[in-house]
């Protein structure tokens, strides 16, 4: 799948990669377009990091092709790419000051000392850090170290810029700070960002595009929203964000008519978009997500697709509760989320719960 | 009470490590040729004589000479082993370190009797100031690996890396980022290697020629009852330089471990 709107600035053909025997990237082939905000999002091992030090030119790849702008980068080394990376430890000097981590890159520019002051000055202003440069490295907080790792990366306006988890060491509030900050930047600065994360929830919120990769493959590459509303697998929609998963039966009837009998849930009719792969009749697995279902309030009419249960566990975030709901009639529970209204009680363990739920909300995945 | 007990025994055993050396200073400005107490007098006497004997001079500049050009070349091959240990995986490279660091603990004397013969029988080498370099450094280079490995592996990698990305060639990615953060193990390599070759006595005694270092000529020395408060006095020096020489490598040492931002899991001192 090729942004096709935009002009590819990395392009990976047929990339493989080994460590003796160790296969870690099985024949990554795609294209992220210039001025994308694109992740490679997936379980820790998974191929992610190796990905993007190939990229970078790290790694030399064992066979295949690294592609940027065009230009074929076998055998180029780091320093000669169009690349610039930020480190998961950020990699500042602590030997240097902040001016002149920011501008280490700028050494070899030509620039004369005012204009790489100047420059420098410029960079640490863009990630709300001006008059930081004559600290110390090493007196600076975790956050603060990141953002000048980002103004020394930027600071030579490479054509993509490499993030290797940068956000895994700050504190949540920090990251989601830091979450929207890159990606103001991102659209300030239009440079293609490259992000390495293992957050499903980071990747979502941060990127045009997502390569969802399992053991050293590509599972889905999608926008966010199709990542989330359209896994092509069980594991991918596993890995994104919460999945009920309930066993079913689906039966073919006359036409194009399709029925599942889920466990618990019941019967219901769906149509072959709902399912990623070919449908076929017999055992499935149906998924649903915990938003897509409701617990009616007590003596409401019931219409549609209702299930009885028990709530088994509940947890209260606030602006949500999570329910585990135990299904009448199956030894199954259901997750589910409902947002925290005025007038609306927060149930309680042992209490009995109606669950609402839409046959248009359910992906299908045939074993 | 039991922690008494312990104090007790910690005191003791202080007492059995520094009493020696502190007797040292004691006869030094004693104002008798006999090392026994009572003592009879002060005296400055004894460090005025060192002044005057010109073979101490040679000694003295001899042992510089070795230990400055020991330092330098152990250091040398320290950081390229350390480098190569803690950078690059190869086949053998515990075996390989392994026997690298072994002179460490092989009996001084073993080390002694083999270069001899393998100097003189084998290589028909003429025994000077050449051969105890050699020696030295042998024995001082595990040393520097183990000072400058810590070093390193306090330097996180992705430092050379970022580095190489900023468009740093390799060898200016060294001169820029690793020398700069590696430099007080260095320096404390340095020190400590110049220390070992200064004061080392068996090798040096066995691969000397007609030059001796420092300790050899202080053992000749003790042949003569009437030069023995001067050789107090000489010892006196040594251990006030010994001790400078240790705080200044053990305060480098941990100017590193601040430099690369990481906690001080402990040292020499």
């Amino acid at each position: 799948m090729t942004d096709g709107a935009r002009h590819p600035i990395v392009s990976l053909r047929d990339v493989e990669k080994f460590y003796g025997s160790y296969h870690a990237l099985r024949g990554i082939s795609m294209d992220i377009g210039e001025g994308e905000f694109f992740s490679l999002l997936g379980p820790s091992g998974c191929g992610k990091t190796t990905l993007l030090r190939t990229i970078a030119g790290f790694e030399e790849v064992s066979s295949g092709h690294v592609l940027l702008d065009g230009q074929n980068m076998d055998g180029v080394a780091p320093n000669r790419r169009p690349t610039n990376m930020v480190f998961q430890s950020y990699a500042i000097f602590p030997h240097l000051s902040v001016a002149e981590n920011v501008g280490f890159g700028l050494r070899r520019s030509g620039l004369a000392g005012d204009e790489k002051a100047r420059a420098v000055d410029e960079a640490l202003a863009m990630v709300g850090l001006a008059g930081y440069g004559a600290r110390s490295a090493q007196a600076l907080s975790g956050g603060q170290r990141q953002r000048v790792a980002l103004a020394r990366a930027l600071i030579l306006k490479p054509r993509v810029l490499l993030l290797d988890e940068p956000l895994s060491a700050l504190d949540k509030k920090m990251r989601e700070q830091m979450q929207s900050e890159l990606r103001r930047l991102q659209r300030h600065v239009g440079i293609t960002f490259i992000l390495v994360t293992h957050d499903q929830e980071e990747a979502l919120i941060m990127s045009d595009r997502i390569a969802v990769m399992f053991e050293g493959e590509i599972a889905q590459l999608a926008t966010p929203q199709e990542l989330y509303r359209r896994p092509v697998s069980r594991e991918v929609a596993d890995f994104i964000g919460v999945m009920n998963f309930l066993p079913a039966e689906i039966r073919m009837g006359s036409g194009t008519a399709v029925e599942a009998d889920i466990a618990g849930l019941g019967p219901a009719a769906i149509d072959s978009a709902q399912c990623p792969g070919a449908l076929r009749p017999g055992r499935a697995e149906v998924g649903l997500r915990p938003e897509t279902m409701t617990i009616l309030p007590e003596g409401a009419p019931g219409e549609g697709h209702v299930a009885q249960g028990v709530v088994a566990e509940q947890s209260y975030y606030g602006d949500m509760t999570y329910y585990v709901v135990r299904l009448d009639g199956v030894d199954q529970t259901v997750t589910l989320s409902m947002k925290n209204r005025i007038g609306r009680a927060v149930l309680e363990p042992g209490m009995p719960a109606r669950v609402s739920w839409d046959p248009r909300a359910l992906l299908v995945f045939s074993g | 009470m039991k922690g008494r007990g312990l104090f007790f025994y910690a005191g003791i055993y202080l007492l059995f490590l520094y009493a020696p050396i502190i007797l040292l200073p004691i006869f030094a400005f004693n104002d008798s040729t006999i090392i026994a107490f009572p003592l009879s007098g002060f005296t400055t006497g004894w460090f005025a004589e060192l002044a005057t004997i010109d073979a101490l001079h040679d000694a003295v500049r001899n042992s510089l000479f070795i230990a400055v050009l020991t330092a330098i070349f152990s250091t040398l091959l320290g950081l390229c082993a350390a480098r190569a240990a803690t950078r690059y995986r190869f086949p053998a490279r515990g075996g390989l370190m392994t026997l690298i660091m072994t002179p460490l603990v092989l009996p001084e004397i073993i080390v002694a009797v083999s270069l001899l013969v393998v100097m003189v029988q084998l290589l028909d080498l003429r025994l000077s100031s050449w051969t105890v370099i050699a020696a030295h450094t042998l024995i001082c280079t595990p040393f520097c690996i183990a000072i400058l490995n810590s070093s390193f592996q306090n330097l996180d990698a992705s430092l050379e890396e970022a580095a190489i990305d900023l468009g740093e060639s390799r060898f200016s990615t060294f001169r820029l980022v690793t020398l700069p953060l590696v430099m007080p193990g260095i320096i404390a390599a340095l020190l400590i290697s110049f220390t070992i070759s200064l004061d080392e006595f068996i090798i040096a005694f066995f691969l000397t020629g007609s030059e001796p270092t420092l300790p050899v000529y202080i053992w000749g020395l003790l042949r003569f009852p009437q030069r023995l408060p001067a050789v107090m006095a000489l010892g006196t020096i040594l251990v006030a330089l010994s001790i400078l020489l240790l705080i200044v490598a053990e305060y480098f040492r941990r100017r590193g471990v601040a430099r690369a931002g990481k906690e001080d899991s402990g040292g020499f001192l």
